[in-house]
């Protein structure tokens, strides 16, 4: 990988970033009225207080370039301002409280689907016909046609209402957090299960599928055909040598299905009450608390950014032909 | 004189030429199952769509309402009741008119802003394709459903909830146009690296040799040449324009009034459904838009095969 790809790549990124913090500062400037309209609802308000609000905000200054320079400023100090619902409570301590539940279940969901549609993938595209392949890739399709809460609403009718098995809703029993080690983390896992069965369905199929034709790409290039020449056993042949090129395209996807990802885990917070960014956002947006749905907008859009930028860097690493 | 008659000879050729092209594409395509499958699933759901009021009567509305709250199927309803006792019959196959208008809509706003940026970028070159490009490219990095959840809300601020145009309530144009916005990106650059290698072919020269002129060129020579991957690129468009408005509409961005399966399942949602087990008020809106969007997937990956240049030579 040369200096001069690595250095195009960030310089997209980076360029990708500026843009994504001149629309959200556009954005809510389109609004009419706003956000004088917010802050000055009062129609008693007298003048005076209307000037001084105006110049406490810096709303008497123009927009441009002085309102963007300020609103640049203080987002690149990570201050974006305070909510509207949560009265007194920075954008970004609002945010900081609901990132962790969200982490854990877009982490742990990403990690057992990318486990298991690898797996079954490869398979299928090797046995390319077989029965793990023609049940797997039309269960893949199926899955990969349901939005996140489609798979989730009916694992709570059967495993949750019907069953009794899980929880409907929440993160803890009441209490639950409270309890001694063993049973508060047990309480926990309960919770988690649905949510994150919804999250990791929901992505097997994407996986599962381009595995399954990276895999059958690969079973048709020269050095297969050589492995088997060499009379290396069947597995041997999948194992060292059609899976780790196959796992290329895989890498990619991972890391530029982020945003896919989170806005599926969104769907699914809502449907089990999951205490996450979710469940913020559409609390967020039942309120219009724009300053905390600009807060989520930017930094979902800054990871998806940086997980693309990281893609670029470990495809450049692992495969030698990339140069820019 | 001699002249117009071959003009005229050469378009009816040329006319000729393509319906024995389509009847060539047609029997190719019945000879996709996956293809005939989504086909029919498809052909089903616009029939519903297309006179709801033929099939289930009227929109059941909170007054209008023929069962009571939370009835479980049985003979008069055959899908039960939701939480104010209206017919989920009734409901989801109103749900299907408004989902597959929404989606057409999108997918048509859609096509024509990413097949114009794409021609215009693929021909032009130079500074105008590299800033439309990089505008492309912002575009695609963003997640489609976090772009939109953003602009939604502001833009219907904008237009107001209750404006109306063509029948059609102002939250669900809103819709219909962040979709729009956020999915064109993807068609513009398929187009455009079409159009790019086009612009190389020798007919294209000879027209620009006897003086045509480069809007009539994307027009008559560049555009016909592109309809193949515009129709298998529509399909797949359309797939996922249903399935965002389906997640918009479920987190609460639908409008009430005119409830598409998004709508429907946002009601669900709201009144404790699936907590109380109640899987007839998911269970119907649920299965038509998995069937519709696995209807469209096969179909957009049939004509995929057969249409995209590309996707012919892989297999």
């Amino acid at each position: 990988m040369s200096g001069r790809y690595l250095g195009q790549r960030v310089l997209q990124a980076l360029g990708t970033i500026v843009a994504i913090v001149l629309l959200n500062f556009l954005l809510f400037r389109l609004m009419p009225g706003s956000p004088e309209r917010i802050l000055l609802r009062n129609p008693n308000l007298s003048p005076q207080v209307v000037e001084a609000t105006r110049a406490r905000w810096g709303l008497d200054k123009p927009l441009l370039p002085d309102q963007l320079v300020a609103y640049i400023g203080s987002t690149v100090q990570g201050d974006f301002g305070y909510s509207f619902k949560f009265r007194g409570q920075s954008v970004t301590s609002v945010i900081a409280d609901r990132i962790g539940p969200t982490l854990l279940l877009v982490g742990l969901g990403e990690l057992i689907s990318a486990i298991a549609g690898i797996a079954i993938g490869a398979y299928a595209g090797w046995r390319r016909g077989g029965l793990v392949d023609r049940v797997g890739s039309g269960a893949s399709l199926v899955l990969y046609s349901m939005p996140y809460f489609v798979i989730g609403m009916p694992l709570i009718v059967i495993f949750a209402a019907g069953l009794g098995w899980f929880p409907t809703s929440g993160m803890t029993s009441v209490g639950g957090g409270d309890r001694p080690f063993p049973a508060n983390l047990i309480d926990l896992a309960r919770h988690l299960a649905l949510p994150l069965a919804t999250v990791s369905l929901g992505l097997i199929g994407q996986y599962s599928i381009l595995m399954r034709s990276a895999i059958i790409e690969t079973r048709s290039e020269d050095y297969i055909t050589t492995a088997r020449a060499k009379g290396l056993r069947d597995g041997r042949v999948l194992r060292a040598h059609a899976f780790p090129n196959a796992m290329l395209p895989m890498v990619t996807l991972i890391a530029i299905n982020l945003g896919y990802v989170i806005g599926g885990a969104i769907t699914a917070e809502i449907v089990f009450s999951w205490p996450g960014l979710g469940t913020l956002t559409i609390t967020a947006l039942s309120a219009r608390d724009y300053p905390v749905l600009q807060g989520i907008f930017l930094l979902v859009a800054v990871s998806v950014v940086l997980a693309n930028l990281a893609a670029d860097i470990i495809y450049g690493i692992l495969d030698p032909r990339v140069r820019g | 004189m001699s002249a117009t008659i071959s003009v005229a000879s050469a378009r009816s050729q040329r006319w000729r030429l393509r319906g024995t092209r389509l009847r060539t594409f047609a029997a190719r395509y019945s000879g996709r199952k996956d293809g005939m499958l989504g086909l029919v699933v498809l052909a089903a759901f616009t029939v519903l769509a297309l006179a709801p009021d033929l099939f289930v009567g009227p929109l059941e509305t909170a007054t209008r309402a023929t069962a009571h709250a939370f009835d479980a199927p049985s003979a008069q309803h055959f899908f039960g009741a939701d939480d104010l006792g209206r017919d989920m019959l009734n409901r989801t196959v109103h749900g299907a008119r408004i989902s597959m208008t929404i989606g057409l809509l999108a997918t048509v706003i859609t096509l024509v802003f990413g097949v114009v940026v794409g021609l215009v970028a693929g021909y032009s070159g130079g500074l105008v394709d590299n800033v439309l490009m990089r505008v492309a490219d912002f575009f695609l990095v963003l997640p489609t459903f976090v772009l939109a959840l953003i602009l939604a809300p502001v833009l219907i601020e904008v237009v107001g909830a209750d404006a109306e145009f063509l029948g059609i309530r102002a939250t669900l144009l809103v819709i219909v146009v962040v979709i729009g916005i956020t999915s064109w990106a993807a068609t513009a650059r398929i187009i455009r690296s079409q159009t790019l290698s086009l612009k190389q072919r020798m007919f294209v020269d000879r027209a620009r040799v006897v003086g045509v002129g480069p809007g009539r060129i994307i027009l008559r020579h560049i555009l016909p040449n592109v309809v193949n991957l515009i129709v298998a690129n529509a399909v797949l468009t359309f797939a996922t324009a249903v399935l965002t408005e389906t997640t918009l509409s479920f987190i609460g961005l639908g409008d009430p009034f005119q409830p598409s399966w998004g709508q429907i399942l946002n009601g669900a949602q709201s009144s404790g459904a699936a907590g109380l087990g109640a899987w007839w008020m998911i269970a119907p809106p649920a299965a038509s838009v998995v069937l519709v969007i696995l209807a469209f997937t096969l179909m957009g990956n049939a004509l995929d095969d057969l249409l995209n240049p590309k996707a012919r030579t892989r297999q």
